[in-house]
């Protein structure tokens, strides 16, 4: 679950979920539904698959956000499904999605960055919950 | 991060000068000092931004205080509208964070000899034409496409190059901050990555708040000075606002990247990571800004070529050359960038390292590095505001090098959120709303234009007029909108 959090100038997401991994899926969810407008009708023909390692969870998740961003600016790739595993600040990610087609995609918002502005990851009781700024 | 209101110390100075004492958080160097006036200060206390002041105060070899101009709005780790110089002689950093991801991202004025009376009836032939030729939307490439080698002397040479290849002329290059080409680039410093990301996209506008505007002189303040830009009532002038686009913001984030490690290498204490920095002097630092440099001649390329695309766009269109239609560049001011640049602190000359995030530089009359038409009125400075008030053309005056570096503002700062300015858009359209006030806008998607409406950001006006009763400019024209474009 996502929700989208007021920021002046940026826009911020703040995530929940049961599991780190889910986490992780669903700030790339979140990220992809500022990026373009109705991203459920995705199609999945493409996959890729890639690994990160960080010092931290929280470096971690801005690494994870920020190379999904590279994968959208440069390879062009429009990206629906995330498959995550999160272990000791290492993440194994299987993604898949479609190349953007302006008359298929509608991209809303240039998102510049994932900044490290108030980067949260909290276990917080039996929930996990994540907050990030983007600069767009 | 909370978008609850600073509850923070404003202690008032003068009129238009607030201060943050650096007793109010341990760890601040120096106190921070916000430029505005009651009318502002309800804004700035609204978010977060006094307290990204403070936090700026932490800085190793910060001078004088952490500065804010009247468009502050909370951003992220420094605020916008934040200025710090920093001493390198002494321990002095350099932040990425302080020039932020759209490095050199600025604004440019075109004059024209066109009247409105000349535009008015083709105003929206006018738009549409630039709007279907100026490249501009999320991660649009651009028709100058440079290979490795021209990349390289793009990123090193910045507008010099391009007037080799017939894209600027020596005006255009004497009416650029800094010429359009800050020395010490290393385009060896930018990444594979920055490099695809946006190696393609020199030339073209990009979106969010970047736009280019046809606008008409409103009314003038101090005629010499407008005489002298070639600015008179009722001209028109076009108006440029991009900045380096994907390649920026590419080596924003590897730099971030890279200086991970750097605050526990040098033992420096940071209340944000956003804040993440290294002494000037040390390989990190001289890292960064070799890449930034590069970044930032290839903003001023950037907002060269979409002139040149404007002058051809106009002398199609109008029937004559740009020569003939006069379009002649007033001036070009970054208002993301970091410079060295020599100030006075406690009466001695000092070489210090301005950050400037969303502020702009403002020379006063006389100083060294003015072009020779300018020296004596002062360098001009050109702050957009929003497309349905107004936008202003300033010169720096005496107080901006006693009091903010040779500093004012950029812009008229947020104040509304962007969620909200589009909650604050539903059932309404901004393009007919505009229309009725005889603007004409085009934007790809009405998010955009959403985000963008006129009530989400302060009164440009307002913002001028604290600059001014400040000392750091002087007011020289307004100019009115007529007729947008954006991404």
């Amino acid at each position: 679950m996502y929700e989208i959090i007021e920021h002046t100038a940026d826009v911020g997401i703040r995530v929940r979920a049961a599991s780190v991994n889910e986490l992780f899926t669903e700030a790339a969810r979140a990220l992809f539904s500022l990026l373009i407008g109705e991203p459920e009708t995705v199609r999945q023909t493409q996959t890729m698959s890639f690994h990160l390692v960080a010092d931290d969870l929280e470096s971690l998740l801005h690494d994870w956000l920020a190379e999904l961003l590279y994968i959208f600016h440069v390879r062009r790739l429009v990206l629906h499904r995330f498959d995550v595993q999160v272990d000791d600040n290492r993440l194994a990610a299987t993604v898949s999605g479609e190349p953007l087609a302006m008359d298929r995609h509608h991209v809303e918002v240039e998102v510049k960055a994932v900044t490290w502005h108030g980067l949260k990851v909290l276990h917080e009781g039996k929930q996990w919950v994540a907050e990030v700024v983007l600069d767009i | 991060m909370s978008k609850e209101g600073y509850t923070g110390p404003l202690e008032k100075i003068d009129e238009c000068c607030w201060r943050i004492p650096k007793s109010y958080k341990p760890g601040m160097r120096v106190d921070g000092l916000i430029f505005a006036d009651e009318r502002l200060l309800q804004q700035v206390r609204a978010d977060q931004a006094p307290e990204q002041v403070a936090n700026v105060a932490f800085l190793p070899g910060i001078q004088s205080a952490s500065l804010a101009m009247p468009d502050i709005h909370w951003g992220y780790g420094f605020c916008i509208g934040g200025v710090s110089a920093t001493d390198p002689a002494e321990g002095g950093v350099i932040s990425p964070g302080g020039v932020g991801y759209d490095i050199n991202c600025g604004v440019r004025l075109m004059r024209t000899n066109l009247t409105l009376a000349d535009v008015q009836p083709r105003l929206t032939q006018l738009i549409e034409t630039l709007y279907r030729h100026i490249p501009a939307g999320v991660g649009t490439g651009g028709e100058y496409l440079f290979g490795g080698k021209e990349m390289q002397r793009l990123l090193a040479e910045g507008v010099r190059y391009l007037a080799e290849r017939g894209w600027a002329t020596p005006a255009d290059i004497e009416h650029t901050e800094a010429h359009g080409s800050l020395p010490d680039a290393r385009p060896d410093y930018v990444s594979r990555r920055a490099l695809e990301r946006g190696g393609d996209q020199c030339g073209t506008l990009g979106s969010g708040n970047h736009f280019l505007e046809v606008q008409v002189v409103d009314e003038v303040f101090d005629e010499a000075a407008a005489r002298t830009m070639g600015l008179e009532k009722d001209l028109i002038c076009i108006m440029i606002h991009s900045g380096s686009r994907g390649l920026g913001y590419q080596v924003c984030e590897d730099a971030i990247n890279n200086l991970r490690k750097a605050p526990e290498k040098y033992g420096i204490r940071l209340p944000d990571r956003q804040l993440v920095c290294a002494p000037v002097e040390s390989p990190e630092g001289q890292e960064y800004l070799g890449a930034m440099r590069a970044a930032a001649n290839f903003a001023w390329a950037n907002r060269q070529l979409l002139m040149w695309q404007t002058r051809e766009v106009c002398a199609e269109f109008f029937g004559r050359t740009w020569e003939e239609l006069q379009m002649n560049l007033v001036y070009d001011v970054a208002h993301n960038i970091a410079k060295m640049e020599e100030h006075e602190v406690e009466g001695r000359h000092r070489l210090l390292c301005v950050h400037r995030k969303g502020a702009t530089r403002a020379f006063p009359p006389g100083h060294p590095d003015l072009s020779p038409r300018y020296q004596k009125i002062g360098q001009p400075v050109i702050i957009p505001g929003d497309m349905g008030r107004a936008s202003w053309v300033l010169v720096g005056a005496e107080g901006s090098m006693k009091k903010t570096f040779g500093t004012t503002c950029h812009g008229a700062g947020r104040v509304m959120s962007r969620t909200a300015a589009i909650q604050h858009a539903r059932g309404r359209r901004i393009d007919q709303e505009l229309a009725q006030q005889g603007i004409i806008a085009r934007c790809r998607n009405w998010k955009g234009l959403a985000e963008e409406q006129p009530a989400a950001y302060k009164d440009v006006s307002v913002v001028v007029d604290v600059v001014e009763r400040a000392g750091l400019a002087r007011k020289v024209a307004r100019l009115r909108p007529l007729g947008v474009v954006k991404g």
